[in-house]
């Protein structure tokens, strides 16, 4: 039996190939545990809550805009509003850092729904659960450059389920927001009339 | 049959690559501590601040049953957990019961001890730090709850809140077990 020079690089190139991607698969699945060992093999593994991606958002320069951050808390979870039913509890938050010429305004919270769980009695709390929706108002100054400008924060929480809580965390938010110039308005001098200055 | 050089680096690489991740891995864990929460073991030791500015070992505790509790002034189950164990320390501390609550807050000593003093809380609180959750197994979620028997055994755990009966049940064990146990029966437990 015979095979061709070609046939038999070409089955070498194609046997190399599948090496390297079985290899790069090996070795990413080695850095994994590695990191999860790193964290310590008793912390949460899932996390609390999530950002959902923000689409992007434009705003006229020289005016105020709102930012909607959708967050989803995890399946069987709820995290205190940013008005806790006690002073103890930890209100959950949104810090942000804003671009140079960009001023970040007030963060809008939505209200917490008032529910009693089997741990709290006949007390009820101010929780949010499943999806929650935050606005950022945001203005950038009238001399900001045009163009896409990214902010970075997080969102500080504490989590319980019907049980038991987890210590507070924080979850990264990042989103990008569009500036754009406004409507042009020109400014010509008005027609110097005499009758104005009657 | 041809060997292809190539390949052979490659498997080479890889091999030395799995060497030097499992001698990295055995070394990490052979420097930390073993930290055995299992029933049946002996409690880590802990040396911890309380609010009163005592230094608490927990082996000064050696042939009392204790309920090493840790909890923070955020987690509302605690919170629940407080008053019974207000109670049962109450009812059982003469019997040779303690109560240790480890406080896993970072408010500081003053606002431990505000709530602590709100709740009525008459057993020890310690300044808790992650070296001690860590020997107990990271507490990835509060209450969690050590069940020690006199001789310093681990009789029972528990994460999240459980009933005030459930506890009873627990404390009367590490109470009746270990040296020294005193009868459960003769002491009451009423």
């Amino acid at each position: 039996m015979t095979t061709s020079s070609k046939g038999l690089d070409g089955g070498i190139f194609g046997l190399r190939s599948s090496v390297v991607w079985v290899l790069a698969f090996l070795l990413c699945g080695l850095a994994s545990p590695g990191a999860a060992f790193a964290q310590g093999s008793f912390a949460p593994k899932v996390p609390s809550v999530s950002v959902s991606v923000t689409p992007l958002t434009t705003i006229t320069r020289g005016t105020a805009g709102k930012v909607e951050l959708q967050f989803r808390v995890g399946a069987g979870l709820h995290i205190n509003s940013n008005t806790p039913s006690a002073d103890y509890l930890i209100p959950t938050t949104l810090k942000l850092d804003a671009p140079t010429d960009i001023v970040v305004g007030r963060v809008t919270y939505p209200e917490g729904r008032m529910v009693s769980f089997p741990f709290s009695g006949n007390d009820r709390l101010s929780v949010y659960s499943g999806i929650f929706q935050l606005s950022v108002t945001i203005r950038p100054l009238s001399q900001v450059l045009p163009g896409k400008y990214a902010f970075h924060g997080r969102l500080h929480y504490q989590a319980c389920d019907n049980a038991r809580c987890y210590p507070p965390k924080d979850v990264p938010v990042s989103f990008l927001v569009k500036v754009v110039r406004g409507v042009t308005q020109h400014r010509r001098n008005p027609a110097q009339s005499p009758h104005i200055h009657g | 049959m041809k060997r292809d050089p190539f390949i052979l680096v490659i498997v080479a690489v890889v091999v030395a690559a799995l060497l030097v991740f499992g001698i990295k891995m055995a070394r990490r864990r052979a420097s930390q501590p073993v930290a055995s929460t299992a029933t049946g073991q002996l409690a880590p030791n802990f040396t911890l601040k309380s609010l009163d500015g005592k230094t608490v070992k927990l082996s000064d505790y050696r042939g009392k049953a204790v309920l090493v509790n840790f909890w923070a002034t955020w987690c509302e189950p605690c919170n629940v957990e407080m008053p019974w164990l207000v109670d049962l320390h109450k009812k059982y501390a003469s019997q040779g019961f303690e109560i240790l609550g480890v406080a896993m807050d970072d408010i500081g000593e003053k606002g431990i001890a505000k709530f602590a003093q709100e709740k009525h809380v008459d057993y020890p609180i310690l300044i808790g730090d992650d070296p001690v959750g860590d020997a107990y197994g990271g507490i990835p979620f509060l209450p969690g709850n050590f069940y020690i028997d006199r001789s310093g055994k681990i009789v029972d755990k528990a994460f999240g809140l459980k009933g005030k009966a459930e506890m009873e049940q627990d404390i009367q064990k590490i109470i009746a077990s270990g040296a020294g146990a005193q009868s459960v029966a003769a002491a009451g437990g009423q």
